[in-house]
C-alpha cells in the first residue's frame, strides 16, 4: 500500500508563511480557520544552541488515525480505485483513510459537522466550517484533487526556499522515502500521542529539539471525545435548524 | 553629482552582450490552452484563466500568474516560467487576492471636508478630481515657482505621474523614501566604489554559488524577496558558510555558523579591523587589488591602527569570535557572498562609509565578478520609450534643496528631510504643494509629527492611493488608483543571474471607479496643459518597448508572458574593467575627498543610549511590506500585530513578563500604541527590536487600525547621512511604560570610553 507524505526542511525553511495561504487561496479556507499554518518559535536557547525556528504544520494523514474512529455517521460501503486501476472495497464513515494514497479524508456528502473529530486530533489539523449553511469539518487533503491532475500540493509548489518534499513514502526511490530512512526525519511524537503521523522534519539539531518540545502533542484527545454519539448528531441538527432559521 | 552623469555612468556599466533567447518551449502554450478550455467546476483553482503578469506586493517584481474563475481571482501563483521564482510565490504575494477584494478600498475620487488628517471625505467626479489637482499644480507653480512642488514617489503607479512634476519644472520631481529612507547611501558607496549600483532595488551578489557569506544587519527570510531568498538557501544547501553580524538574532542568524551580537553603531570599527587584519596578514588578493583596485596604498594607511584588539570592546565581541569569522571568509575567497546590504539608514553619519567598508571587503576578497561574488547586470534589452515629457532635467534653484546641502544627494532626487524642513519653515524656498505615489510618508519618513506639521502649513496636498492610509486621510485629494492586478504598467526586465523580460498586465478589470496609474497621469498632464504622454494608452507603448526585443504583447503572451536570456555575471578577473572614471575599482574615492569627506572609512560612533533607555531597532515581518498589507485579510491573520523583543536578563531586572502589553516612550517623550513585548535571549541587553510597520493610525483601515505599535512614531531624532542626505532611523532610544509606571531599563553592556552617549543637542531633530 502507499502512503503519501511529506518531508520539511527546516534548515531550508525561512518562515514565510507561503505555503499557510497558497492552502487558502486555493481551497477558499475562510480566516480563522487553517488547514495549514506556521507557527514561530524562538529565539530561545536549547542545549544544542540558539534557536529560531517555524513549525510548519498540516494534517499528518497519520498511519493511525484517530480521528476516523470518532466519527459518529454508520459505516457505508465504498469502492476505491488507485491510480493504476485497482480496486478495494471497503466500510467506512464520514472521515477514513484512503488504502491507496493513505491520505485521511473527508466525505463531505456524509459529515453531518458534528465536530468529534475535530476534537479529537491531537495536532489540531481539522476545523469545523461553521461559516457553512450546512457545516462540515474540514482539512488538509495532502491536495489529491490536485495530485489527480498531475499537479504537486499547493503548500509546495509554492514553498519559496523548497522545503518541503512529498511522495510516496513506500516508493523506495522517492526523495521521501530517501529522507525518511537515511536523514533521521523526525516524526511529531510522544510518549502518549504515536500514532504515525506522516508528516516528517529534518533540520538542525537545535532547530529539531525546540520543535519537538514545544509541539509533540501529549494529550490523546480522541479518548476525550466521549459526548454520546446522539447528542452529537443533535447538536448538529440544532445548528443547522437555527442556521436555516 | 548629477543625476544625467549618473545616468552616463549606469548607461557605460549596461554595456549589454546581445541578449540571447532560449528557445520557446510549448510546454505552457499547451498547459494554459488546457486550462482555459476547462471546465470551471474543478475543484481549488484548478481549471482557472490563468493571465501572465507581474507582482508588486514587493518591489521585487516576480513574475505572476493571476488564476480568475468566473471573473473572479481566486489564487496568484508564480509564473512556472520565471527561472526566478518558477511557480512560487511568498505569503504576500499569495496574498494580492485580498488586496483587489479589500473592502477597505478607495472606491471612488474623494475630496477632503474635514481637518487634514481626519480621515471625511466627500465622493466627487473625475473630472473634479482631476480638474482640481491639475488647478492647483499650475497656481502654485505660478505663485511660488516650480520649486514649490514636490512629489514623494515610490514603485510601479508612480512612475508616470514624475513626469507631470519634471515637465512642471520642479527640481524635487522625485524624493523617493526607497532612497532617502533605505537603499541611498548602500547604493552612493557601490556606484562609487564599483561603477554601478550593486545594492539598488536589487543585489547582485551570487549567494547561490558562495562557499561563505557574510551579511551584516541583512535578514534575508524575514526580508522576503524570492529570488534573493532562494539563492541564499541554495547556498547553504550547497554548502556555503555563514557569518551574521546583527545585534539580533534573526531568521538568518538562525542559520549562521558564527554568529556575532555585535554592539549598535560599530559594524564599521568591524569591518576596518577586519580589512586591517586581512591586509596585515596577507589574506587579500594581492594580484586582484593589484590589477583591478585603486587606492590600495592610501588604504593600507587608513586603516593600520583599526585592529581587533581596539575593535572587541567597541563591538562588544571577543576577538577569536572576530578573527574565527574573517579567516573563514578569507579560506573561501574569492567565492565569498560579502552581501552590501540593503536598507542602509541607520544612524546618519557613518552609514556610506559603512557600506562603503563593505564593498572595499569585497574587492580585497577578489569576490567581484567571480562565483559566490558580486556580479555585472546583465541588460535585457528593450524598446526606448518616449512619452514627450520633459526629458532634460530642471534648472535648480539658487538654494538647491538637493546639491547644495549634500554633494550627492542629486543623483537620486531630493533629501525628503529637506523637502520637509523648507515646507515647515519656507527655507529656503516655499514648498506649497505636495503629490504622493505610492508611499505612506507618515509611517516611512522619521519624525512623523514633523511630517504632519509641515502638511499642515501646504496649500495642497493630493495622492494617488489604493487603500486610506494616513497618508490618504491627509490630502485634501485623493485619487483611487487601481491595484497592480487591474492595470498595465511597463515591460520588467531582471537583470540578474536568470535574466527575463516581461509585462505587467491586467488580471482583472478594474473595480469600482478606481483608474490605472498611467490613465491619471495622462488626464491630470492634459488638464494642466502639458504637453505629455504622447500614447493613447499603455498598450500603445508596451508594443513600442517589446519591438525593441523583437517581440509583441500576442507573441509574447503566447510564450507564457515571459522570455528569458542567457546570463553574463562573471568577469576575467585579468580583463575587469568596472564603469569608474578610472575604469578600476575604488577603494579610496577622490569625488569624496573633494567634497570634504572621507575618501577612505572612518569609524565615526553613533551615541549610545542615555542611562535607562535601550536603542530601539527595526526590520521586517516576512509576511508584510512596509505599511501596505497590514490590512490584508490573509496577511493580517499570520501577523496582526507586532511585539517588541527585549533582552531576557533586562526583562527579568525590569519586571517585564513575556507577552506583557506596555508602552514605550522615547527620549523625546513620545510615547508608541500598547504592544506585547517577547522576551528573548536573542537580542542584546542595549536593544529592543520590532516589526515595522504596525499600529496603523488610520480609522479607515478596519483591520490594521491599532493594531501593534508603529517604530515610526518612536522614530524622531534623525541625523542626514552627509553624503547623500538620507535621513537615520536608528538613533532612537526607548524605555518602558507599564500601566502607568515609566520602568528604566537596566544598562548590562555600557558602552567604553569611545562612544559618547546620547545627549540632547540644541539642533536636535526630535523634540515637541
Amino acid at each position: 500500500m502507499s502512503q503519501l507524505a511529506m518531508v520539511i526542511d527546516l534548515s531550508r525553511c525561512v518562515g514565510c508563511h507561503a505555503c499557510a495561504i497558497a492552502c487558502r487561496a486555493e481551497w477558499s479556507v475562510p480566516v480563522p480557520y487553517q488547514r495549514n499554518w506556521v507557527k514561530r518559535m524562538g529565539p530561545e536557547a536549547t542545549p544544542k544552541g540558539m534557536s529560531f525556528t517555524f513549525y510548519p504544520g498540516l494534517c499528518n494523514h497519520c498511519d493511525d488515525p484517530k480521528c476516523t474512529t470518532v466519527c459518529p455517521v454508520d459505516p457505508e460501503e465504498r469502492v476505491f480505485k488507485s491510480r493504476d486501476g485497482r480496486k478495494k472495497k471497503m466500510a467506512v464513515r464520514a472521515t477514513f483513510k484512503d488504502p491507496f494514497t493513505g491520505a485521511v479524508l473527508i466525505d463531505k456528502e456524509r459529515c453531518i459537522g458534528c465536530g468529534n473529530c475535530v476534537e479529537a486530533c491531537p495536532y489540531g489539523a481539522r476545523y469545523l466550517n461553521e461559516e457553512l449553511d450546512d457545516p462540515k469539518a474540514d482539512k488538509c487533503t495532502f491536495c489529491v484533487e490536485r495530485l489527480a491532475h498531475g499537479l504537486e500540493p499547493a503548500c509546495v509548489r509554492t514553498c519559496i526556499s523548497g522545503a518541503r518534499i512529498f511522495g510516496d513514502l513506500s516508493d523506495k526511490n522517492s526523495q521521501v522515502y530517501k529522507l525518511v530512512s537515511t536523514k533521521g526525519a523526525l516524526r511529531l511524537t510522544s510518549k502518549e500521542v504515536n500514532i504515525g503521523p506522516n508528516v516528517y522534519y529534518i533540520g538542525k539539531e537545535k532547530d529539531l529539539y525546540l520543535l519537538k518540545k514545544t509541539y509533540a502533542p501529549h494529550e490523546r484527545k480522541w479518548e476525550n471525545v466521549k459526548a454520546p454519539v446522539r447528542r452529537r448528531i443533535l447538536q448538529a441538527a440544532i445548528k443547522k435548524l437555527v442556521k436555516a432559521v | 553629482m548629477k543625476r544625467r552623469n549618473f545616468l552616463k555612468l549606469s548607461a557605460s556599466a549596461c554595456a549589454a552582450l546581445a541578449a540571447l533567447e532560449l528557445g520557446d518551449r510549448p510546454v505552457f502554450k499547451a498547459a494554459y490552452a488546457k486550462a482555459r478550455q476547462a471546465k470551471t467546476s474543478l475543484p481549488g483553482s484548478l481549471g482557472a484563466k490563468e493571465t501572465p503578469s507581474v507582482c508588486e506586493m514587493c518591489f521585487w517584481r516576480c513574475p505572476i500568474v493571476g488564476k480568475v474563475k468566473e471573473g473572479k481571482l481566486v489564487k496568484i501563483e508564480g509564473n512556472p516560467k520565471s527561472p526566478a521564482n518558477g511557480p512560487r510565490v511568498c505569503a504576500r504575494g499569495n496574498s494580492g487576492v485580498q488586496l483587489l477584494y479589500d473592502p477597505d478600498r478607495i472606491k471612488y475620487p474623494l475630496k477632503r471636508t474635514g481637518a487634514r488628517g481626519e480621515g471625511k471625505w466627500a465622493r466627487i467626479s473625475w473630472d473634479e478630481a482631476l480638474d482640481e489637482v491639475a488647478h492647483n499644480l499650475i497656481k502654485v507653480k505660478e505663485k511660488y515657482g516650480p520649486h514649490a512642488l514636490a512629489y514623494f514617489d515610490h514603485g510601479a503607479s508612480a512612475e508616470f505621474m514624475r513626469d507631470i512634476f519634471k515637465t512642471l519644472g520642479t527640481e524635487n520631481y522625485t524624493n523617493e523614501p526607497a532612497f532617502y529612507q533605505c537603499v541611498g547611501p548602500a547604493a552612493l558607496a557601490y556606484l562609487m566604489t564599483y561603477g554601478y549600483i550593486t545594492t539598488g532595488t536589487r543585489q547582485y551578489v551570487d549567494m547561490k554559488h558562495a562557499k561563505a557569506m557574510l551579511l551584516i544587519g541583512t535578514h534575508i527570510g524575514e526580508n522576503v524577496h524570492v529570488s534573493h531568498v532562494r539563492e541564499f538557501i541554495e547556498g547553504l544547501s550547497n554548502g556555503a558558510k555563514l557569518v551574521v553580524v546583527d545585534p539580533r538574532f534573526s531568521a538568518a542568524a538562525a542559520k549562521a555558523d558564527i554568529y556575532l551580537p555585535i554592539r549598535p553603531g560599530t559594524d564599521t570599527a568591524l569591518l576596518l579591523a577586519w580589512t586591517n587584519f586581512i591586509i596585515t596578514e596577507g589574506l587579500y588578493d594581492k594580484d586582484f587589488v593589484e590589477r583591478n583596485c585603486s587606492g590600495f596604498h592610501e588604504l593600507k594607511k587608513a586603516v593600520k591602527d583599526y585592529t581587533l584588539n581596539w575593535a572587541a570592546p567597541i563591538c562588544d565581541l571577543p576577538v577569536t569570535d572576530m578573527k574565527r569569522a574573517i579567516l573563514l571568509l578569507a579560506k573561501n575567497s574569492p567565492n565569498v557572498s560579502i552581501h552590501p546590504g540593503r536598507h542602509s539608514t541607520w544612524y546618519g553619519r557613518g552609514d556610506t562609509s559603512r557600506h562603503q567598508a563593505l564593498a572595499i571587503l569585497a574587492a580585497l576578497f577578489g569576490a567581484v565578478g567571480v562565483k559566490g561574488g558580486l556580479y555585472f547586470p546583465t541588460p535585457v534589452k528593450k524598446g526606448h520609450l518616449s512619452f514627450g515629457c520633459a526629458e532634460e532635467e530642471p534648472e535648480t534653484p539658487k538654494k538647491s534643496l538637493s546639491e547644495d546641502y549634500y554633494p550627492f544627494a542629486s543623483t537620486f532626487g531630493s533629501p525628503t528631510s529637506k523637502i520637509i524642513q523648507a515646507t515647515r519653515t519656507g527655507k529656503p524656498y516655499p514648498v506649497k504643494l505636495w503629490g504622493i505615489n505610492g508611499v505612506n510618508i507618515i509611517q516611512t519618513i522619521p519624525n512623523p509629527y514633523q511630517t504632519m506639521e509641515a502638511i499642515k502649513k501646504l496649500d495642497f496636498i493630493f495622492c494617488e492611493e489604493i487603500l486610506p492610509t494616513e497618508t490618504a486621510i491627509w490630502s485634501d485629494i485623493v485619487l483611487p488608483g487601481a491595484t497592480y492586478l487591474e492595470r498595465y504598467d511597463t515591460v520588467y526586465t531582471y537583470d540578474l543571474l536568470t535574466p527575463y523580460l516581461t509585462v505587467r498586465q491586467p488580471v482583472v478589470k478594474p473595480m469600482f471607479e478606481t483608474k490605472s496609474s498611467f490613465w491619471i497621469a495622462r488626464e491630470l498632464a492634459k488638464r494642466a496643459g502639458l504637453k505629455c504622454f504622447n500614447y493613447n494608452n499603455e498598450v500603445e507603448f508596451i508594443e513600442e518597448e517589446l519591438k525593441g526585443a523583437g517581440l509583441t504583447l500576442k507573441s509574447l503572451n503566447e510564450k507564457g508572458g515571459i522570455v528569458t536570456y542567457k546570463a553574463n555575471p562573471y568577469r576575467d578577473p585579468k580583463k575587469l574593467k568596472v564603469a569608474t572614471e578610472e575604469g578600476k575599482i575604488m577603494l579610496s574615492i577622490e569625488d569624496f575627498a573633494d567634497e570634504d569627506l572621507d575618501p577612505i572609512p572612518k569609524f565615526i560612533p553613533t551615541p549610545a543610549p542615555p542611562k535607562g533607555y535601550v536603542r530601539l531597532v527595526y526590520g521586517r515581518s516576512p509576511v508584510h511590506t512596509f505599511t501596505r498589507t497590514m490590512n490584508n485579510k490573509w496577511l493580517h491573520n499570520e501577523a496582526p500585530e507586532n511585539h517588541l523583543w527585549l533582552n531576557d536578563k533586562v526583562a527579568k531586572k525590569a519586571g517585564i513578563k513575556d507577552g506583557e502589553e506596555v508602552v514605550l516612550e522615547n527620549q523625546d517623550g513620545y510615547r508608541s500604541w500598547p504592544i506585547k513585548v517577547k522576551v528573548t535571549p536573542g537580542i542584546r541587553p542595549d536593544t529592543a527590536f520590532m516589526p515595522h510597520g504596525f499600529g496603523s493610525r488610520s480609522k479607515l483601515l478596519s483591520k490594521a487600525y491599532k493594531q501593534g505599535a508603529s517604530d515610526q512614531f518612536m522614530i524622531t531624532e534623525y541625523e542626514d547621512d552627509p553624503f547623500m542626505g538620507a535621513s537615520s532611523h536608528r538613533t532612537n532610544f526607548i524605555r518602558i511604560v507599564k500601566a502607568g509606571r515609566v520602568i528604566d531599563l537596566p544598562e548590562l553592556c555600557p558602552p567604553p570610553k569611545e562612544i559618547p552617549r546620547f545627549s540632547a543637542k540644541k539642533t536636535r531633530t526630535g523634540g515637541k
